[in-house]
């Protein structure tokens, strides 16, 4: 009978269906295994936890959804009667995933709160090694106070191509500052603030072994701190559309020991 | 049914006035529905370029150069046109293709024929809210080919690289037309929304409240809403940002810019200012793409399980919420802009509330797939792959929503996995799902099934097979809109994810040529429909006239006795009871 034949067609329909989706969840959950983030080299472990954390929540989640939405597809592909299924309503079974979502979230969203204070409130007392990280296309510049631990005065009116980062040149306080070009170092341990800022469009400062990205705006001087706990070599990069060249505004950082960090310090003052 | 019923009670029309400047809500639904197809195959194809560049990095090839002799000199794509080609793709998609496909294609052509009237409240302004974003659609596509082509700032238009001309080269002339054509549309789709919000309070047949409501017409009365409260805050921002362009105001652009050897004597203005307006709109928009897609799904779900969907009540009070929210979570755009610290918490708080509409949702279609009677035809098959694709879209939302885990994925790939999968995801299928679906109804035919589930296999596969893997690159730090990412040692392991993405995406553009074939060929040979109602459907749209006329119905409207959902009503004979059949026993409901 051609109704037969096509109840059929439409039932292979449904088991190709189900396969492929229960076959996308297995591919898709197994290549979480081999891709991940990046080494962290930073004290923010905070962050990594609640990642893994939503990760197991939302893996748990998205298995069961597309192996159910598989299981229903499947076994539901044909059937001959569907007496008695006028069920449309549950007050129950509403309610219960509606308050059941907001119960399993709540702790999440506090969790987030908790971290985001973590990161994000003032950094530590005590004395913090502050560095100025300055964003233009396509260059990041970076400055040390030097020895008095002042920055010099900076004003953009003094921009040119001789004064890049238009630093006052009668500023005392900046004659011992130290300027690096796409180079960052920093001693390995030790907290550091960064304060930014851009001289033309928006940028953004991303270290994606330390766990930090902050835009740099124009006109607003953002800041971020953070501690790197691994000696090594890392890339820092623009995170946020620049221009042409945004995907090779790229610059270093390069962590070194307390003391490796204090000899290039002083090389740099004496040049 | 005979031919020429479409003249019942409007004698002969001119080919101008049936065609080109109709008044009818059916024509001007097409109307839309043929401009959405062309920026498809436009914004599609400005992606494919996109994935040619990532998936193999400066490939070289002559020929590119006699196509594109700017962006692709000596057949090397150049980073300005590369950055040229995703803002465009984003701005086509989004706007051109998601928001007028769905809303403006299916809400112009369902709403009148869902809800028993004759046509929209307003049929000129109709008219004219097409006939305004047509002209926009031009303007933005002529923008490729003015002086240093197209707009170059992404989708999101971020002064200052939006508002200097000398930022980017696509911020000449390009950047003007692109706020000019999106002025168009915001103009377009203020018309549209007050004309949905109007006609669904309004003219609703006898008997059908508004808890009688399918759901695709209850999806489209809450983005009518949304797209009147929120778009006007893109036309706001758009034209401030037209007057710091040309006239030297300074509402985004602050003191001390320095570009090219010059510094710009702008003062006071705020980048952060354009970022709030943006999203306030943009977020919404998310949600305007998305509704009507959830609501074609749940129409189209109930009618192939021949269950009635499961829990209406709690799926119209989720649009609503879904609406409601959509309005206080756009800040989580911005967790790593340089806001206060202390409006990150609240956005993480409202972002969050966003998944407990969504999982009842969700929920509440597997319910109504629970002891279904399935038909897998095609606009079932897509209807189904939008629920798969939802919780996948949904699900890594969490992350992003968390301010204290985006700090890492913002800005990455993981963020083009997310709404690749939540609102392109939803909203794409679901464009395809009401195609398939109301195919029948608008052009009187069939479209081929056999090419219609080739198309669907190679679509879902090869959707997953390009924006799954996106989340590993973000994951491992990729970030988004770069030309290039092997300048970044970290990322130079990532690109056979990258290429095999590409391939993936050129399965997916090709599967596309399938789907437009189909769509034509049909118009002219597609069997004949020879049912009013092909699907065995509720709605009553399916109670018209196979092929009907200006006015919808031949004679009385239609009048309602039910809900839409009655399929095993256990008091009428049959498996389904159409909202405009009357009960059968005194009494019940």
């Amino acid at each position: 009978m051609a109704e037969n034949t096509e109840a059929n067609r439409d039932a292979k329909q449904g088991m190709a269906l189900a396969l492929a989706i229960w076959g996308i969840t297995i591919v898709s959950v197994a290549y979480f295994f081999k891709y991940g983030l990046p080494e962290l080299a930073s004290t923010r472990t905070s962050q990594d936890t609640l990642y893994y954390i939503i990760l197991a929540l939302t893996g748990f989640f998205y298995i069961a959804v597309q192996v159910f939405l598989g299981l229903y597809v499947w076994k539901y592909r044909h059937r001959d009667d569907a007496e008695g299924s006028y069920w449309h309503d549950s007050h129950k079974l509403e309610m219960a995933w509606t308050i059941g979502t907001a119960v399993i979230l709540i702790p999440v969203v506090f969790a987030g709160l908790v971290v985001w204070q973590d990161v994000k409130a003032a950094p530590p007392e005590g004395d913090m090694l502050t560095i100025e990280a300055v964003a233009a296309q396509f260059q990041w510049d970076f400055r040390y106070p030097g020895g008095d631990g002042e920055f010099g005065e900076w004003s953009p009116e003094l921009y040119s191509l001789e004064n890049y980062l238009g630093v006052e040149p009668d500023d005392a306080n900046g004659a011992d500052d130290i300027h690096m070009i796409n180079l960052l170092v920093l001693p390995v341990d030790q907290p550091v603030r960064i304060l930014l800022r851009s001289k033309d469009v928006q940028h953004a400062f991303f270290l994606p072994n330390h766990r930090v990205k902050q835009d740099v705006m124009p006109g607003i001087q953002t800041m971020v701190w953070f501690t790197p706990t691994i000696v090594g070599e890392y890339e820092i990069a623009c995170a946020e559309l620049c221009g042409l060249g945004h995907y090779r505004m790229r610059a270093f950082l390069s962590v070194r020991s307390e003391a490796d960090f204090q000899t290039w310090l002083t090389e740099q003052a004496n040049q | 049914m005979s031919e020429g019923h479409d003249d019942h009670d409007h004698g002969k029309q001119s080919f101008i006035s049936k065609y080109i400047f109709s008044f009818d809500h059916k024509m001007i639904g097409k109307q839309y529905l043929t401009l959405t197809m062309f920026m498809a195959v436009i914004g599609g194809a400005l992606a494919m370029l996109v994935r040619l560049q990532l998936g193999y990095p400066g490939q070289h090839a002559e020929f590119w150069e006699k196509l594109f002799p700017a962006g692709m000199s000596q057949g090397v794509m150049t980073p300005e046109f590369y950055v040229m080609l995703f803002t465009m793709h984003g701005t086509i998609m989004v706007f051109f293709v998601l928001s007028i496909g769905p809303v403006s294609g299916f809400g112009n052509y369902l709403i009148p024929l869902q809800i028993g009237a004759r046509d929209m409240a307003f049929p000129f302004l109709n008219m004219l809210s097409f006939w305004t974003v047509l002209p926009g659609a031009m303007i933005i596509i002529l923008s490729f080919f003015v002086e240093g082509g197209a707009a170059a700032s992404g989708w999101t238009a971020y002064p200052p690289l939006s508002a200097i001309r000398s930022a980017i080269p696509g911020s000449a002339l390009g950047q003007t037309l692109w706020l000019i054509g999106m002025i168009f549309f915001v103009a377009s789709f203020t018309m549209g929304g007050l004309n949905f919000v109007v006609t669904i309070l309004n003219m609703r047949t006898k008997g059908l409240n508004m808890m009688k409501l399918p759901l695709t017409t209850w999806a489209q009365f809450v983005v009518g809403i949304l797209g009147l409260l929120s778009f006007p805050a893109l036309a706001a921002g758009a034209i401030l940002l037209l007057f710091d362009r040309s006239l030297g105001t300074s509402f985004f652009l602050p003191a001390g810019i320095f570009i090219g050897d010059e510094l710009f004597p702008h003062q006071g203005g705020s980048p952060l200012l354009w970022q709030h307006l943006f999203w306030f709109l943009g977020h919404p928009e998310v949600y305007i793409i998305m509704l009507p897609a959830l609501g074609f799904t749940s129409d189209i779900l109930s009618t192939f399980t021949r269950r009635p969907i499961f829990g209406y009540r709690s799926m119209v009070y989720a649009i609503m919420a879904i609406g409601f929210l959509s309005f206080i979570v756009w800040g989580h755009h911005m967790f790593v802009s340089g806001m206060s610290p202390f409006l990150g918490t609240v956005f993480t708080m409202t972002t969050l509330c966003i998944a407990v509409p969504s999982a009842v949702k969700t929920f509440n279609w597997l319910a109504t797939l629970w002891r279904a009677k399935i038909r897998f035809t095609t606009p079932m098959l897509f209807a189904l792959a939008i629920v798969s694709l939802f919780v996948t879209g949904g699900l890594t939302g969490i992350f992003l929503g968390t301010n204290a885990v985006d700090i890492q994925l913002h800005d990455t790939y993981f963020v083009v996995a997310h709404f690749h999968f939540i609102m392109a995801g939803a909203g794409l299928f679901g464009l395809l799902a009401a195609v398939y679906y109301w195919y029948p109804k608008m052009f009187g035919r069939h479209m081929n099934e056999g090419l219609s589930k080739i198309h669907f296999w190679f679509t879902f596969l090869a959707y997953y097979g390009v924006f799954f893997p996106m989340h590993y690159l973000g994951i491992a730090g990729m970030m988004r809109r770069i030309y290039d990412p092997n300048t970044y040692d970290y990322l130079k392991p990532l690109q056979p994810v990258n290429t095999f993405i590409t391939l993936a995406a050129f399965v997916l553009g090709a599967a596309q040529f399938i789907f437009f074939f189909n769509y034509f060929w049909s118009m002219f040979r597609g069997k004949k429909v020879v049912s009013e109602n092909p699907w065995e459907a509720n709605t009553l749209e399916w109670s018209t006239p196979i092929e009907p006329g200006h006015g919808n119905w031949p004679g009385e409207l239609p009048e309602v006795y039910r809900w839409p959902y009655d399929y095993q009503q256990p008091d009428e004979e049959g498996d389904h009871a159409p909202q405009w059949q009357a009960p059968s026993k005194v009494g019940t409901k």
